[in-house]
């Protein structure tokens, strides 16, 4: 039998001229005035003392650090991940099946259900909270189709109170980033060749050994996006919580919010900044990290 | 790869903040800055026809955002509109342009009480607008036994029925009245005398809310809470049910004035725009639409018996009330506190 | 002999389309059986019902015995070799080799020493770390008949597994497999398009044509006597005429084409008077300057002479028929006749084939020795 030689993977590395980097200019430039520069400015404040409403007295201190770790703000940080972690899991559960229906319906379909996804996102998210408000009320939506429906008092013996409860503020958290999970699976899935899920059959493995051994780890890539782009921001919401939750239930979001506009303290409102800036890239480093390793099928 | 994912989730996050700070200099216009619901359109368009001055409405619904706000654009706005507390800290930090009284002759048309107020004695630097409290607002056709007080409000029995303002100062001096203990007098001290009753306190409440309390009780979610006066006028208004109780224990009065930030770009539209809102007819306008306490006394002449038999609007003498002072570093503690108390749920 | 797949009268629908049109086949076990038919045919939509890709919507499929018919595939004992290999890219060569063993639970200690037998079996030692991704085509390839044939299947099922490859390696690859299959004695069945492939792996061959199978036997019988019109066509170069029988002594039939070609074939109960069709392979034709002694010769003018390297192809007018001969090389000669020359040719009544007129499927053929039969084929 004659044996091939394998094909090594082209060194094609090039350079980019100047050209190359005038296109990346604005890019740079943007990135600069947008991501850097306000970074930059939370971190040089976070050393500052706060003085009363909106003052600062620029002398360098670690108090507002030594301050994040009082038990205060790390339960406002654990019930941030918590929630965040919750809004994820839900939207990958919700979001996985979904962004598959669409990725393995007809190619005519696909741009249809893909746009049946984002159409709520061409209004505004308030309008769309307050939405949530007219269906979860005590004498809402939900509760008067339950009643029309007689599963009220028959299936639950009392109209149901999900508005101004942990309840309502997932529900606010998931509907508002599913799209971030379902698009990037999407993607991945699309690209999924189905030969691939019938060779694993023929291969002995039922639908869920098919999933856990070759339908997630192909399309991982898209799950970790997703995961990302859904964990992050969520960790920082505000106000969708305190709506949802008739203000009972504050984020770390909500409590930088307040440290800024509500007349607390710069420089701490700064520093707790800085403190989830770093939980953002724990988090992408340890999703980026993973991927690489199910990439590496390990 | 790695770069497509940070601009994204920046992208996001700064879309999800609502960056919305654009604004461009022009030739007379004038840049007003003021609570959310409260300053009614038709006097805007008012001022407009009578001197041909285009307004920018920007509004806000915190005294510590207005501030926030104006520090990050100054010599923008040229008239804001803060409370009594907020003024006194903004005299303090220089923060004011003195008003020239001369400018404005509808001056005189404001109740004597009010001309001379303590956080600006002489009213050098701020005119009142709008006064009210913050008392108890409740649906008597739910709620039956007597209510007198914070103390009666937030009671076991009605826990789950309650709606609050969302600031934490203002539950603080609730709790601080409650105790007997000056309002102004936050003191770290007196801050963990009233933590337990705060903590009782914050189980109870339904809904946080300073927005607009109104569609909640109107509608059954809640029967009972502390709001401020114009809301439970605007209810009474509506129907008779709603009772309107300032707190026996003592209650928070406020003062909200119109003032002129320090290197304003029109002091001139500034004033005349106080002038024109000082007009009795237009005075009425405000109250008509925000029925607080009106300070303007020739205003009040305009008013129907009704509109000033309005317990919310127009509150029996009886009650001891304070306004608030400048606390500065105080707030922080407030905040701290709040923060982990309402946490605890 | 037990048959190991039997598919009896399966008929597969996509909508209004019918795919495979009541198809009955059986296989035996431990033969190499070739579906061969143009493309669109629906070759790989009975493999697939065969594998467990597709539900019949009628009939039958028994494995060694059993109705799998809607059996999924991952409880069938088949394996399938896919087209475009199917490799799983997220897996190295070993991994995707063990992932049938893996997920039938085999102890680790039984996967290792299998897994290094089916490397070593495909010639693949070296390459157990590669990602598919570096790998070239004949590698992949045969990394997806390791990954097939470590599971030990009853029977294993190529859809046109050397399609993607070079003609070179191609040709190398079809000896493998042969071999392969011998030693193993594994049931293959076996889809392809090309005849040439079809006619050096089988033991034997079912051709179709629209969904339903033409005709099925040994490489030879289809080859020397091909029942259709289609798989004469489909199998090798074919002359097909239309002819009157003149008389059919019940040994040998006198047919002819019109006044100027008469031709004697292997009698077949042909009615006289009535029209058949016959096949005569170019190869069959000899063709010569001197008329030839014996009976059934006939006056050609030679058309178009085709160099072929082993043959040349030379196209025959004669009356209003044309002809197509290929006659082997011999000495130097580039040609050996000229365009418009006047030749002599002849066929021997054996090599005349008289095709069945009606289409008839799944014919059983007897059971011909096979080993001979190829040999005299290639
Ligand atoms: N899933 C399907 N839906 C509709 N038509 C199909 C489907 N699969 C195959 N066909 C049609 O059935 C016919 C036979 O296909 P196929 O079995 O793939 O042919 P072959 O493998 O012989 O080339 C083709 O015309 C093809 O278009
Ligand atoms: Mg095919």
């Amino acid at each position: 039998m004659p044996q091939a030689v394998a094909i090594q993977p082209a060194l094609n590395v090039r350079r980019p001229g100047w050209r190359g980097w005038g296109l990346f200019a604005p890019m740079v430039a943007w990135l600069a005035l947008f991501v850097v520069a306000p970074t930059a400015i939370l971190l040089v404040y976070s050393f500052f003392t706060g003085e009363g409403i909106g003052e600062v007295d620029t002398h360098f201190t670690l108090e507002n650090y030594r301050r994040i770790f009082k038990p205060v703000y790390l339960d406002l940080f654990w019930r941030s991940i918590v929630y965040a972690g919750a809004t994820t899991i839900l939207c990958a559960m919700i979001g996985y099946p979904v962004a598959w229906y669409i990725g393995r319906a007809p190619a005519s379909r696909r741009g249809k259900l893909l746009m049946l996804v984002m159409i709520p996102f061409m209004t505004s998210f308030l309008i769309r909270t307050y939405a949530w408000f007219t269906i979860l009320h005590e004498h809402g939506l939900l509760n008067g189709f339950l009643e029309s429906a007689h599963l009220i008092p028959t299936v639950f013996s009392h109209p149901l109170n999900i508005l101004y409860t942990p309840t309502a503020v997932m529900i606010a958290l998931v509907y508002t980033y599913l799209p971030f999970m379902i698009l990037p699976i999407y993607t991945s899935v699309e690209k999924l060749d189905p030969s691939l899920i019938e060779a694993a059959a023929d291969l002995g493995a039922g639908p869920t050994r098919s999933f856990f051994r070759v339908i997630l780890p192909l399309t991982w890539p898209g799950a970790a996006a997703g995961i990302l782009m859904v964990f992050v921001p969520a960790i920082a919401m505000f106000a969708v919580t305190k709506i949802m939750s008739g203000g009972h239930i504050r984020l770390i979001g909500d409590e930088i919010q307040e440290q800024f506009e509500g007349g607390g303290d710069l420089p701490f409102g700064s520093a707790l900044g800085m403190a989830l800036l770093i939980l953002f890239l724990v988090t992408y480093w340890i999703s980026a990290g993973r991927s690489a390793k199910v990439l590496r099928g390990t | 790869m790695k770069l497509f994912h940070i601009v994204l989730i920046v992208t996001m996050v700064l879309s999800l903040a609502g960056c919305n700070r654009s604004s461009q200099k022009q030739q007379q216009r004038l840049h007003l800055f003021a609570w959310s619901e409260y300053v009614p359109q038709e006097v805007i368009d008012g001022f407009t026809k009578q001197t041909g001055i285009p307004v920018d409405y920007e509004v806000y619904d915190s005294n510590e955002k207005m501030l926030t706000k104006l520090l990050s654009s100054p010599a923008h706005y040229d008239l804001i509109q803060p409370s009594e507390y907020m003024v006194e800290h903004l005299i303090k930090r220089g923060l004011l342009e003195p008003i020239d009284q001369s400018a404005i002759p509808n001056v005189s048309n404001l109740l004597p009480e009010y001309r001379n107020p303590e956080y600006d004695p002489g009213m050098k630097y701020s005119v009142p607008y709008m006064a009210g409290t913050v008392g108890i607002v409740f649906n008597s056709d739910k709620i039956k036994d007597p209510i007198r007080g914070y103390q009666d409000v937030f009671q076991p029995k009605y826990a789950g029925r309650i709606i609050a303002l969302d600031d934490n100062r203002e539950i603080v001096s609730w709790a601080l009245d409650a105790k007997g203990i000056d309002i102004n007098d936050v003191t770290p001290a007196n801050l963990t005398k009233v933590k337990p009753l705060l903590a009782d306190w914050l189980k109870l409440v339904k809904i946080f809310n300073s927005d607009d309390p109104k569609p909640q009780l109107f509608s059954g979610d809640v029967d009972l809470g502390v709001v401020y006066c114009g809301d439970a006028a605007k209810l009474i208004e509506q129907d008779k049910k709603f009772k309107y109780v300032l707190p026996a224990e003592g209650a928070h009065r406020f003062i909200d004035n119109l003032c002129i930030p320090k290197d304003a770009p029109d002091k001139q539209a500034a004033e005349a725009f106080i002038n024109y809102i000082l007009r009795p007819e237009v005075s009425k306008i405000i109250s008509d639409k925000f029925p607080y306490t009106n300070p303007n006394g020739a205003a009040r002449k305009l008013l129907t018996p009704q509109q000033l038999a309005n317990p919310a609007s127009y509150p029996p003498e009886s009650v001891h009330l304070e306004i608030f002072h400048d606390i500065g570093k105080a707030n922080a503690d407030i905040s701290q506190l709040m923060t982990e108390l309402r946490n605890g749920r | 002999m037990e048959h190991m797949v039997e598919v009896q009268s399966v008929r597969k629908q996509f909508g209004n389309f019918v795919a495979v049109d009541g198809v009955d086949l059986n296989v035996r076990a431990g033969e190499f059986l070739t579906l061969l038919g143009p493309s669109g045919c629906g070759k790989t939509t009975l493999l697939r019902m065969i594998s467990g890709f597709e539900t019949p919507t009628q009939g039958t499929i028994f494995l060694a015995g059993r109705d799998v018919t809607r059996l999924p595939p991952y409880r069938r004992d088949v394996n399938q070799v896919f087209q475009s290999y199917a490799l799983f890219p997220h897996l190295n060569v070993w991994k995707n080799i063990a992932f049938g063993l893996r997920m039938k639970r085999v102890p680790s200690a039984t996967i290792k020493q299998r897994v290094q037998q089916a490397i070593g079996l495909v010639s693949l030692v070296g390459f157990e770390h590669r990602k598919p991704s570096e790998l070239s085509g004949g590698q992949k390839q045969r990394v997806a008949l390791a990954r097939a044939l470590v599971c030990e299947p009853k029977v294993l099922l190529l859809d046109e597994p050397l399609a993607a490859l070079d003609a070179k390696l191609r040709r190398a690859m079809q000896v493998e497999l042969k071999r392969l299959q011998s030693r193993l004695g594994i049931t293959f069945i076996f889809v392809t398009h090309d005849q040439d492939e079809a006619l050096v792996m089988s033991d034997r061959i079912a051709v179709v044509n629209a969904g339903k199978i033409e005709q099925i036997g040994t490489v030879g019988e289809v080859y020397r006597q091909p029942k259709t019109r289609f798989v004469a066509d489909f199998l090798g170069a074919a002359n097909v005429l239309s002819v009157q029988v003149l008389s059919d002594n019940g040994m040998t039939a006198r047919l002819s084409c019109d006044d100027s070609l008469v031709i004697s074939a292997r009698s077949g109960q042909l009615e006289p008077g009535s029209t058949a069709t016959i096949c005569i392979r170019p190869e069959k034709i000899r063709v010569s300057r001197s008329r030839p002694s014996g009976d059934c010769a006939f006056e050609a003018i030679v058309g178009e002479c085709l160099f072929r390297g082993s043959s040349h192809q030379v196209q025959l007018t004669t009356g209003d028929e044309s002809l197509i001969a290929t006659i082997p090389c011999q000495g130097e000669n580039d040609r050996p006749f000229a365009p418009g020359e006047k030749v002599f040719c002849q066929i021997e009544s054996d090599d005349v084939i008289v095709l069945d007129s009606a289409n008839r499927h799944s014919i059983e053929a007897p059971g011909t020795p096979r080993s001979q039969e190829r040999q005299e084929v290639k």
